[in-house]
């Protein structure tokens, strides 16, 4: 079922999921569910709701402790180091950019909400920041709307300019991996392909996980794709595989055909 | 935009504090004039008038005040913050708290005065009463700030005992005022607890906690009007007229009430 990822040199796994598995209280989440990330892929998910997407992401940055009585088993491994025994969580939620599904705007001016990071991560100096501040709005296509009124609120921006804020945030801190969750649901469709454009040049700096609910965006954008479903990853293989008329499971081909169910 | 809807609030605000204030400065004299002819043994003006009553009362208040709600903020810090949400300390803290601050302040007081102050009470019988020194007839100068330690003391366990539940619930309902994804997306960003409790938490529910320690303490100023107003006044320095003190929690309760609505002004935002 595991294949190796399009590209020879892509041998790496940055992130080694071994047979996760994660309960809400009594509910599974997650049935042990194993596979590799490789250093600068694109990696899609897609999968219908409560297929366990979200709970993936929040078991790589060590978000799910936030969320009470939930039983994590199995292991994920950064760069052979297993994030569970990790002493630093801080560091490695720094090491991990995190875009959710619905904009969250720091109650700060846009400025302060994209130099946050880097200034827990102690950096000071007024020109750096800026630099920072720059080069991230211009990343998420945000650059042009904001560059003039750098001091207003970041809650006050509308919706998707709010989203491309958390992205400018998520990757203020030059994050090696970044977890998008669903990031275009509150962005328009123009404004989307600029971020895919930009997620397309990212790839050479950082892995992307891609979390989705538009199965035809992974399709332009992920090298491999994973199929999950009920918990269970129902095939992760080279998105032309999974898009292709003979994937390995039917429901893959049902899903992405939209003749599921 | 954000200012001038800011400037628009608190000129609102400010002109409920100008009202306030205007009237104490009206009514001034006549203030004066009452408590003068209620306190009709006094024959020096230090201490007839509001004045008087006003440091006695700060001097009483104040101190006990901060101690309670500032023991208040702290453990509600510890409850929202760091205690873990299984804790058996949170349900009880807790179920103590929700208790307390069901019972009506009135019943404090009354509670005190039977308790403390009365004549089989706890301080009579240990022989702590005494009468106030300062009420004089020949019109010797007193000292305003002395007190009585151990009726200082028994005020204190009253105005703790008021206060602090509610310090400890207003400051809890702060805290979890400032919604989850604000929290999480700031640990995203790998900061610490620390860093996300001052930069975003404490910023976001800050007014709000400064809203709840005045209303905390303007009920503990109901309870502690009953007993300033009924039974302390011969224990303690300052005058004894009733109308001049209980003037005085008038003017206490509405300046804590405005101050109380001018924090509670939509406070999403800050910077």
């Amino acid at each position: 079922m595991n294949s190796n990822s399009q590209n020879g040199s892509q041998t790496t796994p940055i992130i080694e999921v071994t047979d996760l598995k994660v309960h809400y209280g009594n509910t599974p989440a997650l049935n042990g569910v194993s596979f590799d990330v490789y250093q600068n892929e694109i990696l899609g998910i897609i999968g219908p709701a409560q297929s366990g997407k979200t709970t993936l992401l929040k078991v790589i940055n060590r978000t799910l402790e936030f969320t009470p009585d939930t039983t994590v088993a199995g292991s994920v491994k950064l760069d052979g180091e297993d994030i569970s025994t990790i002493g630093d969580v801080y560091g490695l939620r720094r090491r991990i950019g995190m875009v959710q599904p619905l904009p969250v705007g720091l109650p700060l001016s846009i400025y302060d909400n994209v130099a946050f990071a880097p200034r827990t991560a102690g950096i000071r100096a007024k020109s750096e920041l800026d630099e920072i501040v720059e080069r991230c709005l211009q990343q998420a296509a945000l650059w042009e709307e904001v560059k003039d009124r750098l001091n207003t609120l970041g809650t006050k921006l509308s919706g998707g300019q709010q989203q491309r804020l958390t992205i400018a945030r998520a990757l203020s801190h030059q994050p090696d991996i970044l977890c998008l969750d669903e990031f275009s649901i509150a962005v328009d469709p123009v404004t989307t392909m600029r971020i895919e454009e930009v997620l397309k040049t990212l790839r050479t700096e950082m892995t992307i996980l891609l979390v989705t609910n538009l199965v035809q965006q992974a399709k332009r954008l992920a090298n491999r794709t994973a199929f999950f479903l009920n918990g269970d990853l129902i095939e992760i293989d080279t998105t032309d595989i999974i898009f292709s008329e003979n994937p390995s499971e039917q429901a893959t081909y049902d899903y992405v055909n939209g003749t599921f169910g | 935009m954000i200012r001038s809807e800011l400037r628009k609030k608190i000129a609102l605000q400010g002109g409920a504090v100008i009202i306030v204030g205007a009237v104490f400065v009206f009514f001034w004299n006549d203030l004066r004039k009452t408590a003068v002819v209620h306190i009709q043994t006094s024959s020096t003006s230090r201490i007839s008038g509001i004045l008087p009553s006003l440091i006695s009362d700060l001097n009483l208040i104040l101190p006990i005040s901060l101690l309670a709600v500032l023991s208040g903020v702290v453990c509600a810090f510890y409850l929202e913050e760091w205690c873990p949400a299984t804790s058996w300390i949170r349900g009880f803290i807790g179920s103590q708290v929700n208790f307390l601050t069901e019972i009506p302040s009135l019943l404090y007081g009354l509670l005190a005065i039977m308790v403390l102050f009365s004549d089989p009470g706890v301080l009579k019988e240990i022989g702590a009463l005494s009468p106030a020194q300062n009420v004089n007839e020949s019109g010797v100068e007193v000292a305003l700030f002395e007190r009585n330690t151990l009726v200082f003391y028994a005020e204190t366990l009253i105005f703790i005992l008021m206060a602090m539940p509610i310090a400890i619930k207003t400051t809890q309902e702060a805290l979890r005022s400032v919604a989850t994804p604000i929290r999480e997306s700031t640990y995203v960003l790998g900061a610490t607890q620390w860093q996300v409790l001052t930069k975003q938490v404490v910023p976001l529910a800050f007014p709000k906690i400064l809203a709840g320690g005045c209303r905390s303490m303007s009920r503990a100023l109901a309870a502690a009007a009953l007993l300033i107003g009924i039974h302390i006044p011969s224990h303690t320095p300052g005058p004894r007229g009733i109308p001049d003190r209980f003037v005085l929690f008038l003017g206490g309760a509405l300046l804590l009430s405005t101050i109380s609505s001018f924090l509670t002004v939509e406070s999403g935002t800050h910077k």
